[in-house]
């Protein structure tokens, strides 16, 4: 007797097996890439949205939505401004859901309360820094760690950013000057 | 005009990220409001970035790339069966169709019916029969609408 196969049974089948074949890249490189700038994102995220927690359910979301990228990446520089660029959205749509639910505080503290191994060193240096950082929007604090910790060009923060390159220098002159006077302690 | 920036911007952002300032540039930081501010920023974002990464706890590589296999095959398996309930629909209107035509080919008293409506029609008012029969033209023209969009949703949730 025939199996009790129909053409939507198979049809299904196929579509699900070929899931990962919508990738954008294979395994190896996959995780080779993840390895690379996993940590960078999360800090990012982290930093960005100023909550730990959020920041790993992001990071993971950051991810899956590359692979799932139908653009093609010429470079590495490409592949990770598409990655932040990414994460730059989903910290963007949290924020928005979080200013729908309830009234947004930058929970910053959060990441203040990690202990930071060795490398803490001043912990009031350290809560200086976020406090700092949360008293900016978060366009300046993506823009600013994007330039000082990632060490991205104005170019590759126009495009993680959704920024016109052209005016990304004077809003990044303005970001810094308010974090500078920020953690001058001036208002 | 307002200057938004130095040139010795660069040297002072390697400066600042190094934590080595030669005394030149150091005083050049002292009386450029621009390099002050880069140098402090710098230097705080770093050593902040240190500290960020340290505390990263990020999920194995090999754990996310399974997790995104799972979620693409669950994704695939909605997608590919939403077009599927949509033949369903298709294919049942056919057969609605196709019914109604062999019916409407073979039925004697269909066809009189037809032929008796046709004669009527000729001193038909539109207007005297809406007030006759409103109500039921209403009620057909709503199950017409309704029906079609009742059974694609009871398909799709199956």
């Amino acid at each position: 007797m025939l199996p009790d196969v129909t053409f939507t049974d198979v049809s299904r089948a196929e579509a699900v097996d070929d899931a990962h074949a919508g990738f954008v890249m294979d395994e190896d490189t996959f995780r080779a890439f993840y390895d690379r700038t996993a940590r960078g994102v999360w800090g990012y995220l982290a930093r960005v949205t100023g909550d730990r927690q959020l920041a790993d359910d992001l990071l993971q979301e950051t991810f899956y939505r590359f692979l799932r990228t139908t653009a093609t990446h010429e470079s590495e520089a490409h592949r990770r401004n598409s990655l932040y660029r990414i994460a730059t959205n989903l910290a963007r749509d949290a924020r928005r859901r979080s200013l729908i639910r309830a009234p947004f505080s930058l929970p910053c503290s959060d990441i203040e309360s990690v202990p930071s191994g060795d490398l803490g060193g001043a912990p009031e240096r350290n809560a200086d820094f976020t406090r700092a950082m949360s008293r900016l929007r978060p366009r300046e604090r993506a823009m600013l760690w994007l330039a000082y910790a990632e060490g991205a060009s104005h170019r590759e923060i126009a495009e993680a950013l959704g920024l016109r390159e052209g005016s990304l220098k004077a809003m990044l002159f303005r970001a810094r000057r308010r974090m500078a006077a920020l953690l001058g302690g001036k208002k | 005009m307002k200057r938004i920036e130095c040139e010795f911007e660069p040297e002072v952002l390697a400066a600042a990220l190094q934590a080595r300032m030669p005394e030149p540039l150091r005083t050049h930081v002292a009386g450029c409001a621009i390099c002050s501010d880069v140098a402090a920023v710098a230097a705080a974002i770093d050593d902040a970035r240190e500290r960020t990464r340290g505390d990263a706890v990020v999920p194995d590589s090999g754990r996310v790339w399974w997790l995104a296999q799972v979620r693409a095959r669950r994704e695939a398996t909605k997608t590919a069966g939403r077009p599927i309930t949509a033949i369903q629909v298709i294919a049942l209107a056919c057969a609605i169709g196709l019914l109604g035509a062999c019916f409407g080919a073979t039925s004697t008293w269909f066809q009189a019916w037809l032929a008796r409506v046709e004669a009527s029609l000729a001193g038909f008012s539109a207007g005297a029969f809406l007030a006759e029969h409103g109500l039921i033209v209403l009620a057909t023209a709503l199950v017409l609408l309704l029906v079609p969009g009742a059974v694609y949703l009871a398909l799709g949730r199956e």
